[in-house]
């Protein structure tokens, strides 16, 4: 789960790797008085908290000098529309002067199964691009878990980005701390971009990015809380509720597909998309679901205005097929949009399932196999 | 000869007391796997199913001589099942849970190389061997002995394949679920040499899916090691690219890595038949062996 801007910086408190100091508003009463008690000085940046590229440039991010410049920006800014997401809270922060941006972050890397250190002397700016253009710029270190950050990958990081060592110290700790918070908050990326070296000499977190493992939320209770704030997509949320995944695929797909395994889904998916039809909704019911979960199943993703037909493909080992079949039939008892149901059954209790679908009064088309499931939707597929 | 598991492989079932451990013991025993002991802490001393039950990993195997065990513990007790484990020198070790996190597959990972332990999972069906073994939950009434090893990311893609291949007559040797996570105890090239080394595959079925590095990695390991003929299928061609789609690991990144493209580009390239369905795996495997 990715988390917003402000709770990242939250996060990158609580392990004292410096940040700038700020306030999150989530209200447009008293902004300046906000301001005053958080003790911030002029100017300062107002920044929305959505996850959205190009915040800045759809003006997401703007400046105040003074706290009724500051108050003007809110009242816009604030339960507006930016792209398409509401914009609940703004990060209040003091304005940076950074002499250098550098770029620091540490992933989990699937390749070498490390944490792995990215780090950049030319930051702030676009990383991606940078990455193409001077690829040589960019330095990765994976870390081994079973050492951790030790000093020679600090001098390393350094010396080849032709960073003075003076800074040594300051880096070993913020890194130290990087690492820390990466793997106690089960991170697959830690991202400070830019990492702004100020004035003064001192090296500042000027914007952070944080991305947390799903399953790791868990052990995570500011996080769940958290998690418990971000807007969540109606259908999505329906099926979650009854333990089912459930996954928008193309926006103008007519065609919905249901498993109990996520790679039959892919491969159902690979199928219809070859014959030239889109698929709009992917379910995957996981293993074991029973006939009055599965009528929810059917019914969420019926229910989605853009499908007009599904199909439902199991490979039945802990999921019994006659639950299935039951909970089908179930479904389109209620059904109000009739619409079409593919249903290919095999696995445990197939024989009982297909005689629960045939009994079934219209609505619903048993098929054997897979290619006889995509035949079957492109036989209906300009009904 | 078989891969990883065979007749002889004696199994502790860790988690054995529970409703999933106590049901896939009593098929693994129905099907001649010799599970030689139990582990639940706190319930030493009790049977299930005939089958001895102790507190630890370390008591099970100085009472029963055992050499692999299956963890049916929930996705949150994995890591410390796994190393408990490791720590009582079980040289294969095998996961199954969903939803376990990845730093505790990473630390696990580690260790297991650090020690020299075959771990296999999570998010994986298990290991079966047709006919000899099995140690996991997969439906074995659909696998039939036979010359083809499979690996697999994907517990339905591999059943899909295995049930169209023994209906064909096309038996299977061993077939390992890898499991959908994103780091797996064991990838397709930690296995490789083993199937190229048995001598009872003839042929092998890579069941890969988009996400992360592994198939590309496996190309060049055949390209350079492999003379048994590969077949590959990779799902997920037409998922959307940033979303994981319900197996944890089976995401393409903003840039294009872990794309099926480039997977079935390079697999391809090093010789692999590439399979466009699980039907097609089947028409390949008739092709290269009836």
């Amino acid at each position: 789960m990715k988390l917003l801007e402000y709770k990242a910086k939250e996060l990158f408190e609580k392990y004292d790797i410096p940040t700038m100091k700020g306030v999150v508003l989530d209200s447009k009463e008293g902004v300046a008085a906000k301001i005053d008690e958080a003790d911030l000085e002029y100017p300062v940046v107002v920044k929305a908290q959505v996850q959205v590229g190009g915040r800045g440039k759809a003006g997401g991010i703007q400046f105040a000098d003074d706290g009724k410049q500051a108050q003007e920006i809110v009242e816009k800014l604030l339960f507006s529309d930016l792209k398409g997401l509401k914009v609940n809270k703004l990060l209040t922060v003091e304005k940076a002067s950074p002499e250098k941006e550098w770029y620091l972050s540490i992933m989990l890397d699937r390749l070498t199964k490390c944490p792995l250190i990215i780090f950049s002397a030319l930051g702030g700016v676009d990383i991606e691009e940078v990455a193409k253009t001077d690829p040589d710029k960019i330095m990765k270190v994976p870390i081994n878990p079973m050492l951790g950050i030790q000093d020679y990958i600090i001098r390393y990081l350094l010396l080849k980005a032709q960073i003075d060592m003076a800074h040594f110290v300051e880096m070993k700790e913020i890194l130290k701390q990087l690492y820390k918070m990466f793997m106690e908050y089960g991170c697959m990326l830690a991202e400070i971009n830019p990492l702004a070296l100020d004035a003064n000499g001192k090296i500042i977190a000027l914007d952070g990015k944080v991305d947390i493992d799903d399953s790791a939320i868990y052990r995570l209770p500011d996080i769940a809380e958290f998690e418990k704030t971000l807007p969540v997509e109606a259908l999505e949320k329906e099926a979650s509720d009854f333990n089912f995944l459930y996954i928008e695929i193309e926006k103008d797909g007519d065609v919905a597909v249901m498993s109990n395994g996520s790679g039959m889904l892919m491969s159902c998916i690979d199928l219809i998309s070859k014959k030239g039809m889109k698929v709009g909704a992917a379910l995957d019911l996981g293993g074991g679901a029973t006939a009055d979960r599965i009528k929810e199943a059917v019914r969420i993703v019926l229910s989605c205005e853009k499908i007009d037909k599904l199909f439902i493909s199991i490979f039945g080992g802990i999921t019994r097929c006659d639950e299935v079949a039951k909970g089908v039939k179930l479904a389109l008892q209620e059904q109000k949009e009739n619409k079409t149901v593919i249903v290919r059954l095999e696995g445990t209790n197939k024989q009982e399932g297909v005689e629960v679908i045939d009994s079934i009064d219209g609505g619903v088309v048993a098929v054997d196999s897979i290619p006889q499931g995509v035949e079957a939707l492109d036989l209906r597929r300009y009904d | 000869m078989s891969v990883i598991i065979d007749k002889d492989t004696r199994l502790i079932v860790q988690g054995i007391t529970g409703r999933e451990g106590e049901f896939h013991t009593e098929q693994m025993l129905e099907y001649g796997t010799k599970v030689v002991a139990g582990v639940t802490p706190g319930k030493g001393g009790q049977t299930v199913l005939g089958v001895p039950v102790f507190d630890t990993v370390r008591e099970a195997k100085e009472a029963t001589d055992a050499n692999a065990t299956v963890l049916f513990v929930p996705a949150r007790f994995t890591k410390a099942g796994v190393y408990e484990a490791i720590d009582a020198d079980i040289p294969t070790i095998i996961t199954i849970a969903e939803h376990v996190p990845v730093h505790y597959m990473m630390e696990c990972y580690h260790l297991a190389k650090m020690k020299g332990v075959r771990l296999f999972g999570p998010n994986s069906f298990g290991i079966i061997s047709p006919g000899k073994s099995k140690a996991g939950f997969m439906a074995h009434k659909i696998f039939e002995p036979g010359k083809v090893g499979i690996l697999s990311r994907s517990a339905t893609n591999c059943y899909e394949t295995v049930f169209m291949m023994s209906n064909e007559g096309i038996g299977q040797s061993t077939c390992i679920g890898v499991g959908g996570d994103m780091i797996p105890g064991s990838t397709f090239v930690d296995l490789l040499e083993d199937f190229e080394k048995d001598p009872e595959t003839e042929a092998i079925v890579i069941i890969g899916e988009i996400g992360g590095s592994e198939e590309e990695l496996a190309a060049k390991y055949i390209e350079k090691n492999i003379t048994k003929p590969v077949i590959a299928l990779i799902a997920g061609k037409n998922a959307p690219k940033g979303k994981s789609m319900g197996h944890a690991g089976a995401i393409v990144s903003a840039d294009g890595t872990g794309s099926a493209e480039n997977k079935e580009k390079v697999l391809k390239k090093a010789g692999c038949h590439i399979a466009e369905s699980t039907v097609h795996i089947v028409d390949i495997l008739k092709d290269i062996l009836l």
